[in-house]
């Protein structure tokens, strides 16, 4: 599903990314594990095609490059990310955004757009399956929202857009047991043999309950070692010092 | 700089000597004066007198000769209505209301009011003013729809200044909605300037929605005068766009206890409009609670001006005064200028202000994108839910998704 | 500050006078005035032009009127425009020369000039009425090729220097007290910082006005050259009198390439009595061009003193990358106005500024800060950030805000806020409750509102204006 070849990425002169490989297939949940400063959040926003980096490299994804593609064009082919720090945006209405998004997705696929009775009955059944109170869906985007209330508002999204491939930037930073019980419920209901994900972590927390197929150990931009979930306790253990 | 403008008492009929004596002494103050340019500490960032100059090659004033205009209404909520054409009242409607409880006439110029003497425009006024109306509320009687007041203008007004003056006036624990409407596309350049006095009695409460349906060619200075008695409540709501030149100066006098004001704008500009707000907001009784929030989004080579002065009387303790504006510059030509002005005398008061000017919120953008959702859509929403705050504080119904069907309006481009 | 220390500077201690003979220039303000100026100063036939010149355009020029404090008429042909002690009227070589009534004075007012006393090694140029009387730690800078002496002696030991920049930031003809000091300046600093050179100690000029019925006309220049650093400081004091006395000065600062400019104002110019009689009326022009690519220039004042206070230290942000600070402490009392602020005016690209400022208002004080921050259309990815706060002490003074905020380009950010408030009464109650009283509790809490100023000050002289905060206000709670 995607593969990434080389990959190097630079912002403001500071050279970030200096040759990443990895390669994800349907199904499959992959976990990238590493300090702070090794280029985590910077392989999730070059992902989603953020503009403000220069980058080397081949990313691939579905047998299509994705170098060209603008961040909509992405997201519509299927690449959702779940920000590390969700934005707070005044004045957009939650539901206006979701059915924007959706209908956006859907469009670009050739579907049918949902009217806003449609859209409303399939947003109150996914809320309430993440236990989200209706009455944010009526509230500004974000705006107010707790920690854990952004990143809750975040797996909606995910389960609502049914992306192919998922990006979790840092999810479990800033939530409670309860919160990140639910967070992880709602990517595992998700997971199928068709979806991947690629899960982005500074500790082994998130991974007690959704577990990876693969863990990889990201270090000055490059991934140093590959292992199995038990690679993930590991390093709780021992830390990052020994492996890089 | 070669002379714009030439204007004539003669032309307006019906004067008294002495009436006509009182304008052309006003006429002459003007034309001392001439319009305001930026040495006039009130117009600081706008050189209105070069503007004109550019646009206009000889402006005269006129006496209308009355004719119907078939009025358009508003559909989407019930309302009473004034239907002005060029400034002169031509027909209304309250049939939504009890009788007697409203009044409503032609103004009447033998009221003096003394304005802004420092202000050329309120001179100009003074001495070219004919039309307008007097509207005056009933004790005790509470509107049961909004007033829709029709401002309509005639094709013939090329290099043309109408000039005239309302009054209104809501007695003890009285209320009304009024809503300002321009829906004119008139391709020619033209001038209003108006001048409007508020009286706002104890206990009352007056909501003051300016929009304009669409674009026109006209260069517009409106001045509110209100005063405000105990308990009372003046809201003004200014969507007002559309328009070449649009000046909305305000001043508010808080004259008794524990009253409020609040001042909502949002404005959409595009290509070479100019808009700008004026507010003064007059602390003199303790007790009194201000609060102005402004917002522009502009592109292409509009500009926006904001000049806002909080005054606190030293016996205006408690006093709470707030005051914000931002704006959304979205291309290199644009331009948001803001002088947001406290003047306190009194300790025991909370008063600030807030100005932020910039580029839309990068992050924000690539946010919605990461949804899907196309950039132009993106910028779009953005700019709507920037614009849209401004509406938060009006109660739901069928007038606030009327004014935010005319905001997105603006947004998507008439 | 202890109580028994605030009752000993309860009064303006620095208003005494010293007796000493002076050498003065005839009253008024003519030709003849200029040239008198100039003769005594031994100055090269092009200075003389240059102050014709100014003077020339000073007749055409009008006072300024729209400033908010208003000040009774002055009268120029009723001043001395030079003013020195006999002693000095060349320049004495070494301190032994100096009268030792002057040094006295500087002793009084906590500047001793004998280096050997000195240990926070901060180098002193005292300036006493119209005159130069000493430059400390000459020989230690000159070293490091650092040039640092009075204007006058600069005008005549590097001419080039003083051509090229005297002027080309406040320009001849800028406003009427700018080019009245153009025409009239007696003295001032001169400070050159060689390229990559960082100054080892802090630069500081002392202003005294002591001699009656004159105005002070210092004019300062400050060039940094590329790659350099400095701080420098300013001091100034008066003595009481019942008349008012001018004091216009002008300070022009250059940063080239990489440099950085830091200075610092603490102004205690006598304010006038509790009546509001007497005291100077401080009006000042001070400018900074950051002009080469990655400059700063810092500006931090405090101003407690003067009569009437109007000055707007300004930044123009020529280099790309430039840099521009302003952090002000305004205090007025009794019947003291301020009327100050900054300009910040964004030319370059990715240039940033930053504007502190903290007003606190006493008695029948009107204090203002009045600003502009102009982001101009070429200047792409520029910020601006303003805070003004005001402080009011009670319904008989007053506290004005006019920023004026241009923004003309899509991707720059300017953010202004301000507030006003009074003196929080839990606070004081919480101070009074452990045991301060409550001058000393209002002292606290007025130096916590101004802490972010305060912070940017050198050590020696933060510690100085912490107690002239407590001091100007003084007796304004009750």
């Amino acid at each position: 599903m995607l593969h990434i070849k080389n990959l190097e990425a630079t912002i403001d002169k500071k050279h970030i990314l200096k040759g990443l490989n990895l390669s994800i297939k349907p199904g499959e949940v992959h976990a990238i594990m590493g300090p702070n400063g090794s280029g985590k959040s910077t392989l999730a926003n070059v992902l989603s095609g953020k503009t403000g980096y220069e980058t080397k490299g081949q990313i691939q994804y579905n047998g299509e490059s994705l170098n060209d593609l603008s961040t909509e064009e992405r997201a519509q082919k299927g690449i959702f990310l779940a920000f590390q720090y969700p934005l707070e945006i005044p004045g957009v209405n939650t539901n206006i955004f979701l059915r924007t998004s959706l209908n956006s997705v859907l469009k670009a696929k050739g579907e049918k757009e949902l009217d806003t009775l449609t859209f409303l009955k399939l947003i109150k059944e996914k809320a309430a399956e993440l236990g989200i109170d209706e009455k944010f869906l009526s509230r500004q985007l974000n705006v107010g929202f707790s920690g854990g209330e952004k990143k809750k508002n975040e797996i909606l999204q995910m389960k609502l857009l049914q992306p192919k491939l998922s990006i979790l930037d840092e999810t479990d930073s800033g939530l409670d047991i309860d919160a990140l019980r639910i967070v992880a419920d709602g990517v595992n209901s998700y997971k199928n043999t068709e979806n991947a994900f690629l899960i982005i972590t500074h500790y082994q927390r998130l991974l007690d309950y959704i577990k990876p197929d693969y863990v990889h150990v990201l270090s000055n931009g490059k991934i140093v070692k590959t292992g199995s979930a038990d690679l993930g306790m590991q390093l709780e253990k021992t830390g990052y010092k020994n492996l890089i | 700089m070669k002379q714009f403008y030439d204007f004539k008492i003669e032309k307006i009929k019906n004067l008294s000597s002495k009436d006509k004596n009182l304008r052309k002494k006003n006429l002459e103050v003007f034309n001392k004066n001439g319009f305001p340019n930026k040495k006039d500490e009130d117009w600081k960032f706008t050189d209105l007198n070069k503007i004109l100059s550019q646009n206009f090659k000889n402006i005269v004033n006129k006496d209308f000769s009355l004719k119907n205009k078939k009025l358009e209404l508003i559909k989407e909520f019930e309302h009473n209505y004034i239907s002005l054409l060029n400034g002169k009242l031509i027909s209304s409607n309250f049939s939504y209301e009890e009788k007697n409880k409203i009044s409503l006439e032609n103004y009447n110029y033998n009221n003096k009011i003394i304005f802004d003497k420092k202000n050329s425009l309120n001179f100009l006024n003074d001495a070219l003013a004919t039309g307008g109306f007097s509207l005056e509320i009933s004790k005790n009687y509470k509107l049961n729809k909004p007033l829709v007041i029709y401002n309509h203008f005639s094709n013939s007004l090329k290099e043309t200044i109408v000039n005239y003056k309302n009054l209104i006036i809501l007695n003890e624990n009285s209320k009304l909605n009024l809503i300002n409407y321009v829906n004119e596309s008139i391709q020619e350049n033209f001038m209003v300037n108006t001048i409007e006095n508020i009286k706002i009695k104890k206990n009352s409460s007056l909501s003051n929605i300016f929009i304009n349906n669409s674009k026109c060619n006209g260069y517009f200075y409106k001045y509110i005068q209100s005063n405000l008695e105990k308990n009372s409540n003046f809201e003004n709501y200014l969507f007002s766009s559309g328009l070449k030149f649009n000046k909305i100066d305000i001043v508010v006098n808080f004259n008794e206890e524990h009253s409020k004001s609040s001042i909502f704008s949002a404005l959409n500009l595009n290509n070479n409009e100019h808009q700008e707000i004026k507010t003064r907001i007059n602390h003199n009784s303790p007790h009194c609670q201000s609060f102005q929030k402004i917002k522009d989004v502009l592109s292409d080579e509009s500009k926006g001006v904001y000049q806002g002065k909080i005054f606190v009387k030293n016996n205006a303790q408690k006093t709470d005064a707030y005051q914000l504006s931002r704006a959304l510059i979205l291309d290199g030509n644009a331009e948001f200028d803001a002088k947001p002005e406290l003047e306190i005398y009194a300790d025991d008061v909370k008063c600030s202000h807030g100005s932020t000017s910039g580029s839309i919120d990068l992050n924000s953008i690539h946010y919605l994108k990461t949804r899907g959702i196309p950039e132009k859509e993106a910028y779009k929403m953005l700019i709507n839910g920037f614009l849209i705050e401004t509406l938060e504080k009006l109660a739901e119904g069928k007038l606030k998704n009327f004014l935010i069907k005319k905001l997105e309006r603006q947004i998507n481009g008439y | 500050m202890k109580t028994e220390d605030l009752k000993n500077t309860k009064e303006y201690k620095y208003g005494f006078t010293t007796e000493v003979e002076n050498i003065r220039s005839p009253k008024g303000l003519n030709e003849d005035t200029i040239k008198f100026i100039s003769n005594i100063k031994k100055e090269p036939k092009w200075m003389l032009e240059w102050r014709l010149k100014a003077f020339n355009r000073l007749k055409v020029l009008k006072e300024p009127d729209w400033q908010k404090p208003k000040y009774p008429k002055i009268n120029y042909q009723d001043l001395y425009y030079y003013s020195a002690p006999k002693s000095a009227s060349n320049k004495p070589k070494s301190l032994e020369e100096i009268d030792p009534k002057i040094l006295e004075t500087y002793k009084k007012l906590g500047i001793p000039l004998n280096e050997q006393k000195r240990l926070n090694g901060i180098a002193v140029d005292a300036v006493f009425d119209s005159v130069s009387v000493a430059t400390t730690f000459k020989d230690e800078l000159t070293k490091k090729g650092i040039i640092f002496c009075s204007i006058s002696e600069a005008i005549q030991k590097h001419p080039e220097l003083v051509k090229k920049y005297l002027g080309s930031v406040i320009p001849l003809s800028d406003h009427y007290f700018a080019t009245l000091n153009s025409a009239v300046f007696t003295d001032g600093s001169f400070v050159y910082i060689p390229p990559n050179t960082k100054c080892p100690m802090e630069l500081s000029t002392y202003f005294r006005i002591n001699a009656s019925e004159t105005g002070q006309f210092e004019r300062t220049l400050i060039i940094a050259d590329k790659g350099s650093y400095v701080s420098y400081l300013e001091g100034c004091t008066a003595p009481m009198r019942d008349e008012n006395q001018l004091h216009a000065a002008n300070v022009e600062l250059v940063a080239l390439d990489d440099a950085e400019i830091k200075y610092s104002t603490v102004q205690n110019w006598y304010p006038g009595d509790e009546k509001g009689v007497g005291g100077i009326y401080n009006f000042v022009t001070k400018r900074g061009a950051c002009r080469g690519k990655n400059s700063k220039i810092s500006w931090t004042q405090v101003e407690t003193g003067s009569a009437i206070t109007w000055k707007y230290p300004s930044c123009i942000l020529q280099g790309d990358n430039s840099v521009g600070e302003f952090y002000s402490i305004a205090i007025t009392n009794n019947f003291q106005k301020a009327d100050t602020g900054t300009k910040m005016i964004h030319l370059g690209k990715n240039t940033k500024s930053r504007i502190i400022s903290k007003g606190i208002s006493a008695g029948n004080a009107d204090n203002m800060y009045r600003g502009l921050v102009d982001i101009n259309k070429k200047a792409l990815n520029s910020r601006n950030y303003t805070q003004c706060d005001s402080l009011l002490m009670g319904n008989k003074c007053g506290a004005h805000t006019i920023p004026y905020i241009k923004n003309n380009n899509a991707t720059s950010t300017i953010e202004h806020e301000a507030t006003t408030t009074k003196i929080n009464e839990d606070q004081l109650y919480y101070c009074n409750q452990r045991g301060l009283d409550q001058e000393e509790a209002v002292s606290l809490i007025v130096n916590g509102f101004c802490k972010e100023v305060l912070q940017q000050l050198p050590m020696e002289f933060a510690v100085e204006a912490q107690k002239l905060v407590a001091i100007s206000l003084e007796g304004s709670v009750g």
